[in-house]
C-alpha cells in the first residue's frame, strides 16, 4: 500500500436531536504521493466533513481511513495529535493564524512543537517566507496582514515541516480571484518542488480547472473522479 | 414596556453559565453581608442590653458634672420625690434612686476600698440584676434596714461570710467622717469582676444617714428593655427635670458608658470597611460580564440602530438587564442570609473561645443575630448601587455606537 | 523546553490580548490581595499594640508573686526578694531587666475626694526602665530613691481628687497586723499614661517608704521581669515555676488570658476572611477566563488541527490564569506595602478613644506585616487561584477540534 490516503466506505452521520444528516455515504478514495487533488461540490456536499475525516479531526460513523497505511480509527487522541503534527498540514478558509503570534512565529510554531532547534527553525521559516513571497513581513502579526498574505502564511506553515499531506478547506473562499489564483500557483509550486500531496476543497470552477485530479462530491457521495 | 422587560430577561439567559456565575458572585456577597451585619447588630444588642440591664439602666438622671467627676456633694435633692414623679409621668415603673459613695470596708482580717451604693430596696431589682443574683442569704429587707450585701469576690478577699459584720469607713457629703458597722445579709454573684469585687449595697435611708446626705441622692436610674427609646425617654423627662432643678441632666446609656458605644462604632465601621472592600472586589469581578455582554453584541446593536432604535433605548435595555440580573441575585442571596440568621436566631451561635471573650464584656456566650430592616437591606442596597455603577460604563459606550461600523463588527 | 517557551509566550500574549478585560479582573485580584494583607496587618498591629501596652503597663513579660497573692492581694502574702530562688531567677541570662515592688490596694484621700487605687512601692531606678512610668512624668519629677517621701500620681487621678503638684494626699491601707495604716505624701510628680484607667488606678511611692508605712521588713509583693526575647517567656516560666511552691511565676499571657485567645481567634478569622475575599474574586476569574476561552474556540481547534495535544492547550490556558494571578499578587503586595508605608506610625483611631480604652488599647494602631501573614495570604491566593484556573483550562482542552473550527 503506497497510498498516502485511503478511504474505505467512509460514512458520516450527524445526529442533531431527531434529525439525522448523512454528510458522507460510502466514500471510497485512494490518493497517491505528490498528487494535487481538488475536492469539489456545492455547499453542504460533505467536503469539509471528508477533509476532517482524513485529517483525523473527526471520526467516521463507519468505514476506515488510512494515512500512510495506518488506520487512524485505532489511534488515541494523543497519537492522532502526533499524526497531525508530523504528517499533515492544514489550511482553512479563514482564521488560520494565531493572532498573538507574528508571521514567522506562526510558521515556527509547528516546528517548535516538534522540537526543532531554534537555529534550524529560523533558517527554515526564513526560507519558506521567501518562497511564499513574504520576506520583510516576518514580524507582522495577522491583523497587520491582508487576507491573501494570511493564507500564504498558512500555506507556508502547512508545508514547512515537510508533511506527507496538506489539507486545504476552501482556502480561497475569502479571496478575490487574482489573489486566489496566486495562492493556487503557490500550492502547485510547492507540490512540484516538495512533492507534497495536496487535497483542496473548493466550489470555485477556476480552481477546479487547474487541479490535476478532480473529485466531485454531491450529497455526501463521490459522483465523479477525473 | 412589558416586551422590553421580557426582551431583557431573554437576553440575560443567552449565556446561562456566565449569568449564573455572575449571580453567584452577587448572591454570595449579599448573603454574606446580610448574615454578618445581622450577627454584628445582634452582638451590639447584647452589649447594650448587657450594659443597661446589669446595672447602669437605660437612662440616668444626674446632676450636671456628676458623670465626669463623681463628687459626693454634686447630688440631687429630694431624689425619691423626683423618682415618683418620673414613674407617674412616664408610666415606666422600673425607676430607682441610688446614692454612691466610696469607703474602706473592713472585716476582722482585711480592708479594701470599695464603692458603697445606697439603694431603694423595693425598686433596685427593677433596674439591676444584682438583687436577683443573691446566691447566699437574702437581699436588703427595707430602706431603713441596717444591713449590707456584697459581691462574692469581695467576700472572699475580705474572708467574710454571711452574718459577719462589716465596718464601713468613709467621708460624708459634708466632709464629716462616715462610719458604721452592718451585718452581711447577702452575697451576690453577678459574674462581672468589677461588680463582684468593687461594690457593696446598703439601703438608701441608711446610706443617707451614714453619709449625711439628708434626702439627697446621686442618680435616678431608669430601665427599659428597648434601647431605641433612649431619646424619646430623655425628651419626655426634660420638663420634669427643669421643674425640679435646672441643673439636672437625663443621660442615655451611650453617655453613661461611652466606651461601649464607641467600641460598637469602631467594630461597625471596621466591619463596613471590609464589606465595602468585598463589594468592590465583587463589582470588579462581574464588571467583565457586563462589559462582554455588550461588546459581543455590537453587531446586533448595529442592526437595531439601523432599524431605528435610539442609542438611549439600547442603553436602557442594557441597564434593565443588569438590574434584573442583580435584583434576582440579591433576592436569592438575601433570602439565604436571612435563613442563616434565622437558624442562629433559633439555635444561637457560639464558637470556641467565645465564652472567655464574652465574659470580658459581661456578655452571654451565645450570639443571636438581629433580623431587622437595617441588617437585611443595607448590604444588598450597597451591592445594588455598586453593580449598577459597573453596568453604567458599558451602557454609556453604546451612546457612541455608529450603526454601519457596528454592523461590520464581528 | 521548546514547547514550554511557546506555551509561555502564548499565555503571556493572550493575557494582554484584551487589555481592558484583564485590567478589570486584575483590579479585583489586586484589591483582594490588598484587603487581605492590610486587614491582617491591622489586626496584627492591634494585637501587637495590646501586648506592648500590657507589657509597658506594669505587667512585664514575667511576674513573680507569693503563691497566695493573686487570690488575696494583701501585705501578708509577700516574699523575700533575697532568697536563693529569686536571685537565681533575676540572675538568669535570659532576663534583660527586673523591678521589685510592694503592691497593695489602698485608698487615697485628698482634701475633697476619696477613691480606691493600687499603691506601688518601687525602686525608681529599676522601675523607670521597665515600665511606661520612666518616660511618662509630665509635671514635676519621678521619685529619686526608694526612700523618697513623695508620691507620683496620674493626671486623671489628680483631676478626680481635685489636687495638683505640691499638694499633700493621704494613703490608707492595711498593715502587716491587719490594722489600717495611713501616711501623708506630697505630690512630687504627675504622669500621663496612654490610658486613662491606668492613670486613675496606680500611684507610685518609694519602696522603703511604703515598707515603713505598712510595717514590712524587707519583703516585697511582686517582681516583674523583662526578657531579651518574648519567645523565651514560656520556657523560663515553666522552668522557674517548679523551683519553689511558695512562689508563683507566671507569664504576661496568663495575666491577660483573653489576649492569647484573641491571637488564636485572629488566625482563624483572618483565614476565613481570606477565603471570603478569594471567593469574591474567584467568580470573576472563572468568568473572565471562560470568556477568553470561548471566544478563542476556533484557535484551540486550530491548535489541535496543527497537532497539539489537549494537554498542551490545558497548560496554555492554565498558565494564562497563573500568570494573571502572579501579576495580581505582585501588584497587590506592592500596593499593600505602599499603603502601609504611607500610614507611617499607624492609623489614628482616636475618634473611638473610649471604645479603644474598653479593650485596653491606645489610639494609634500600627500596621504590622509579619512574614507569616504575608505568606498565608499569598499562598492562599496562589493555590486557590491555580485551582480556579484549572476549570476554564480543562474546558478549553475538551473542545472538539472539528466543531471548534467549523463553527464560527
Ligand atoms: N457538526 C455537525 N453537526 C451536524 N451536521 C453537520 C455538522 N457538520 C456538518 N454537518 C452537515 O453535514 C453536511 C455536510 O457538511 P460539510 O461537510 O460542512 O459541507 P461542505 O463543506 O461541502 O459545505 C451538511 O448538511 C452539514 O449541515
Ligand atoms: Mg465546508
Amino acid at each position: 500500500m503506497n497510498h498516502v490516503v485511503q478511504c474505505e466506505k467512509v460514512t458520516k452521520i450527524f445526529e442533531q436531536g431527531l434529525i439525522k444528516v448523512n454528510a458522507l455515504t460510502d466514500v471510497d478514495l485512494a490518493i497517491e504521493k505528490a498528487e494535487f487533488i481538488c475536492l469539489s461540490g456545492p455547499s453542504g456536499s460533505g467536503k469539509s466533513t471528508l477533509l476532517n475525516m482524513i485529517g483525523g479531526l473527526d471520526t467516521p460513523t463507519s468505514g476506515e481511513v488510512y494515512i500512510d497505511g495506518e488506520e487512524i480509527d485505532e489511534l488515541n487522541k494523543s497519537e492522532l495529535a502526533d499524526l497531525r503534527l508530523h504528517k499533515i498540514g492544514f489550511v482553512f478558509q479563514a482564521y488560520n493564524l494565531i493572532p498573538v503570534l507574528s508571521a514567522q512565529e506562526n510558521i515556527e510554531m509547528v516546528m517548535q512543537m516538534q522540537g526543532v532547534s531554534k537555529k534550524e527553525r529560523n533558517e527554515k521559516s526564513s526560507a519558506i517566507l521567501e518562497e511564499v513571497g513574504l520576506q520583510g513581513m516576518e514580524k507582522r502579526i495577522p491583523p497587520e496582514l491582508s487576507g491573501g498574505q494570511q493564507q500564504r502564511v498558512a500555506v507556508a506553515r502547512a508545508i514547512v515541516s515537510r508533511p506527507s499531506l496538506v489539507l486545504a478547506d476552501e482556502p480561497t473562499a475569502n479571496l478575490d480571484s487574482v489573489t486566489a489564483n496566486k495562492l493556487i500557483d503557490l500550492m502547485l509550486q510547492m507540490n512540484e518542488i516538495h512533492k507534497t500531496t495536496f487535497i483542496i476543497s473548493t466550489h470555485d470552477p477556476m480552481i477546479m480547472q487547474r487541479s490535476k485530479k478532480l473529485v466531485k462530491l454531491h450529497d455526501g457521495r463521490i459522483i465523479d473522479i477525473t | 414596556m412589558t416586551t422590553n422587560w421580557q426582551f431583557a430577561w431573554r437576553n440575560i439567559w443567552r449565556n446561562k453559565r456566565r449569568t449564573i456565575l455572575t449571580m453567584c458572585a452577587i448572591g454570595f456577597g449579599a448573603s454574606l453581608i446580610v448574615f454578618s451585619v445581622g450577627l454584628q447588630l445582634g452582638q451590639y444588642d447584647l452589649m447594650i442590653s448587657g450594659s443597661t440591664r446589669i446595672y447602669q439602666g437605660l437612662v440616668q438622671v444626674q446632676k450636671k458634672g456628676y458623670l465626669d467627676e463623681a463628687r459626693m456633694r454634686n447630688s440631687i435633692a429630694d431624689a425619691q420625690t423626683l423618682a415618683n414623679n418620673i414613674r407617674k409621668t412616664t408610666a415606666i415603673n422600673d425607676v430607682a434612686v441610688r446614692a454612691n459613695g466610696f469607703a474602706l470596708v473592713s472585716s476582722r482580717e482585711r480592708t479594701y476600698g470599695v464603692a458603697v451604693i445606697g439603694v431603694e430596696t423595693r425598686h433596685e431589682g427593677n433596674v439591676s440584676i444584682i438583687p436577683g443574683l443573691v446566691k447566699e442569704g437574702r437581699y436588703l429587707a427595707n430602706d431603713n434596714a441596717s444591713e449590707v450585701v456584697i459581691g462574692r469576690s469581695l467576700a472572699k478577699n475580705l474572708k467574710i461570710t454571711l452574718g459577719d459584720e462589716l465596718t464601713i469607713l468613709g467621708s460624708g457629703r459634708d466632709g464629716s467622717i462616715a462610719a458604721t458597722i452592718f451585718p452581711v445579709v447577702g452575697i451576690f454573684d453577678s459574674g462581672s469582676r468589677e461588680l463582684d469585687r468593687g461594690l457593696v449595697q446598703i439601703p438608701l435611708n441608711s446610706f443617707q444617714q451614714v453619709f449625711s446626705m439628708g434626702n439627697h441622692a446621686h442618680a435616678v436610674v431608669i430601665y427599659h428593655q428597648n434601647a431605641e427609646l433612649v431619646d424619646t425617654l430623655k425628651t419626655q423627662l426634660q420638663p420634669l427635670l427643669k421643674a425640679a432643678d435646672p441643673d439636672l441632666l437625663a443621660l442615655g446609656w451611650d453617655q453613661i458608658q461611652p466606651g461601649i458605644k464607641e467600641s460598637i462604632e469602631l467594630d461597625y465601621s471596621s466591619g463596613w470597611f471590609m464589606y465595602i472592600v468585598l463589594v468592590a472586589i465583587i463589582t470588579f469581578s462581574i464588571m467583565n460580564t457586563f462589559l462582554m455582554s455588550v461588546l459581543e453584541r455590537t453587531r446586533e446593536f448595529g442592526i437595531m440602530l439601523a432599524l431605528g432604535f435610539k442609542p438611549i433605548n439600547i442603553g436602557k435595555l442594557v441597564m434593565m438587564e443588569a438590574l434584573i440580573l442583580t435584583l434576582f441575585a440579591l433576592i436569592a442571596g438575601t433570602l439565604i442570609g436571612l435563613a442563616v440568621n434565622y437558624y442562629f436566631l433559633i439555635n444561637g451561635l457560639t464558637f470556641e473561645g467565645m465564652e472567655e471573650i464574652a465574659a470580658q464584656y459581661n456578655m452571654p456566650a451565645t450570639i443571636t443575630p438581629q433580623i431587622s430592616i437595617e441588617s437585611t437591606l443595607l448590604g444588598p442596597a450597597v451591592i445594588l448601587i455598586f453593580t449598577l455603577l459597573a453596568a453604567l460604563y458599558p451602557a454609556m459606550k453604546i451612546r457612541k455606537l455608529e450603526p454601519v461600523e457596528a454592523m461590520r463588527h464581528i | 523546553m521548546n514547547s514550554f517557551l511557546l506555551i509561555f509566550s502564548l499565555a503571556w500574549r493572550n493575557l494582554w490580548r484584551n487589555k481592558r478585560r484583564t485590567l478589570v479582573i486584575l483590579l479585583a485580584i489586586v484589591l483582594g490581595v490588598w484587603a487581605m494583607i492590610v486587614t491582617a496587618a491591622f489586626m496584627r498591629g492591634m494585637i501587637f499594640q495590646m501586648l506592648e501596652d500590657t507589657v509597658d503597663n506594669l505587667a512585664g513579660h514575667v511576674q513573680i508573686h507569693h503563691s497566695q497573692y493573686l487570690d488575696d492581694p494583701v501585705i501578708n502574702n509577700s516574699f523575700d526578694p533575697d532568697s536563693h530562688t529569686i536571685s537565681r531567677i533575676t540572675h538568669d541570662p535570659r532576663v534583660l531587666m527586673w523591678s521589685d515592688r510592694i503592691r497593695l490596694p489602698a485608698v487615697v484621700l485628698s482634701e475633697r475626694e476619696t477613691t480606691g487605687i493600687t499603691m506601688l512601692g518601687v525602686n525608681p531606678a529599676r522601675e523607670s526602665k521597665i515600665s511606661f512610668i520612666g518616660k511618662s512624668v509630665v509635671e514635676g519629677r519621678f521619685l529619686n530613691s526608694s526612700s523618697d517621701t513623695g508620691i507620683v500620681i496620674g493626671q486623671a487621678l489628680a483631676d478626680k481628687l481635685e489636687t495638683r503638684l505640691g499638694k499633700r494626699i493621704v494613703l490608707m491601707s492595711q498593715d502587716i497586723n491587719n490594722e489600717i495604716a495611713d501616711r501623708g505624701f506630697r505630690i512630687v510628680g504627675i504622669y500621663d499614661a496612654p490610658l486613662d484607667p491606668t492613670e486613675k488606678a496606680f500611684v507610685f511611692v518609694g519602696k522603703e517608704t511604703a515598707a515603713k508605712m505598712v510595717g514590712l521588713k524587707g519583703a516585697i509583693s511582686e517582681i516583674v521581669l523583662r526578657l531579651h526575647d518574648t519567645d523565651m517567656v514560656t520556657p523560663l516560666v515553666t522552668e522557674m515555676d517548679q523551683l519553689d511552691h511558695t512562689i508563683d511565676v507566671m507569664s504576661w499571657l496568663e495575666v491577660e488570658p483573653y489576649l492569647e485567645l484573641m491571637i488564636q481567634m485572629m488566625d482563624t478569622s483572618m483565614f476565613i476572611w481570606y477565603l471570603i475575599v478569594f471567593l469574591a474574586m474567584a467568580f470573576g476569574i472563572i468568568n473572565t477566563l471562560l470568556m477568553a476561552v470561548f471566544e478563542r474556540t476556533r484557535e484551540f481547534g486550530l491548535f489541535q488541527a496543527l497537532g497539539q495535544k489537549p494537554r498542551f492547550i490545558l497548560f496554555q490556558v492554565w498558565l494564562e490564569a497563573i500568570l494573571m494571578i502572579i501579576v495580581g499578587l505582585l501588584a497587590g503586595n506592592f500596593l499593600s506595602w505602599i499603603s502601609v508605608m504611607a500610614t507611617g506610625d499607624g492609623i489614628d483611631v482616636s475618634v473611638f478613644a473610649r471604645g479603644m480604652e474598653m479593650i485596653n488599647m491606645s489610639n494609634i494602631i500600627p500596621f504590622v506585616i509579619t512574614f507569616n501573614d504575608l505568606m498565608i495570604a499569598n499562598i492562599t491566593v496562589a493555590v486557590l487561584g491555580m485551582l480556579t484556573g484549572l476549570y476554564p483550562a480543562w474546558r478549553a482542552s475538551r473542545l472538539v477540534p472539528a466543531d471548534a473550527i467549523t463553527r464560527i
